[in-house]
């Protein structure tokens, strides 16, 4: 038996590697814009964080956009394969293992559907916030309606991007792509 | 004032509405369009065949985000909008963009 098969190492390429390193990235990033949110944009303790909260967001960004990539034309293609006529093990064909159980059926029918659009949502929302963060800087200190929807729009992204990993690691856990 | 104070003091907050906004309205878009998908109304098309249409709705989805992210940006980035109506719309297109996306609502509407 194969320990790794190709299927299996991008998934965990995708779902650990990535996105649990995106979900520490959102918890730097909210414990940053917390402690950086009441200083003087002229500290030089607030502009050094003010960049790497910057640079944060960027990689967050980017991370977001890799995942969903990864997840919509490499992973999704061989989670959705149709098995051949006559076929009485799935194992191989992960939608169709699901679909055939009803105990099983939700996690195509809600969560592989939720997950397959929502995470595009958090790649959009945190590029905006990647953005807003770096043109602005210190500025953003000097404003704190825009640094509050700033900082709202990373809470939404996580959240959305938690719930997703989580659905994932059920739908993984049943089925996973070997 | 120093230069950097008066640079801070001249920058408009269009330019984070825009982002903020376009965002939003990018998720909105994806919630929209999946909604529409579901209910037969309008079929995305498949770009990439393994991945089916899922491709073709996520492309549009970037895209409608992208020129709204343009045209906001140009109408915006020099003035100083109130954010309590940016915070509005942003709550509002991303709870529809969110629902759209979510597959018990569909039911509703098909």
């Amino acid at each position: 038996m194969t320990l790794f098969t190709t299927g299996s190492l991008w998934t965990m390429f995708h779902g650990l590697v990535l996105g649990g390193g995106v979900l520490f990235g959102f918890s730097a990033a909210m414990y940053c814009m917390w402690s950086v949110r009441a200083d003087n944009h002229n500290d030089a303790s607030a502009r050094r964080r003010c960049t790497h909260l910057g640079r944060l967001t960027i990689l967050i960004a980017a991370m977001l956009w890799v995942i969903v990539f990864i997840g919509t034309y490499v992973n999704y293609p061989a989670y959705r394969v149709t098995p051949p006529e006559g076929t009485t093990d799935l194992s191989a064909y992960p939608r169709a293992l699901l679909r055939a159980n009803p105990d099983t059926a939700w996690l195509h029918s809600f969560a592989l559907e939720f997950k397959e659009h929502a995470g595009w949502i958090a790649a959009i929302l945190m590029t905006g916030v990647a953005f807003v963060i770096n043109r602005y800087h210190t500025a953003l200190l000097t404003k704190p309606p825009v640094f509050n929807i700033t900082a709202g729009f990373v809470l939404v992204g996580f959240v959305i991007t938690a719930i997703v990993g989580l659905l994932g690691v059920f739908v993984n856990k049943v089925a996973p792509i070997i | 004032m120093n230069q950097q104070d008066r640079s801070l003091s001249t920058l408009t907050n269009g330019a984070a509405a825009a982002a903020l906004v376009a965002a939003a309205f990018g998720a909105c878009a994806m919630g929209l369009i999946v909604l529409l998908n579901e209910v037969g109304v309008f079929v995305a098309p498949t770009l990439y065949a393994p991945a089916g249409g899922v491709s073709g709705r996520t492309t549009i989805a970037v895209a409608v985000w992208l020129i709204a992210w343009v045209v906001l940006h140009r109408r915006w980035h020099d003035q100083d909008l109130n954010m309590r109506n940016v915070v509005m719309a942003a709550v509002v297109l991303i709870l529809l963009g969110v629902a759209g996306t979510f597959p018990p609502l569909w039911g509703l509407f098909g």
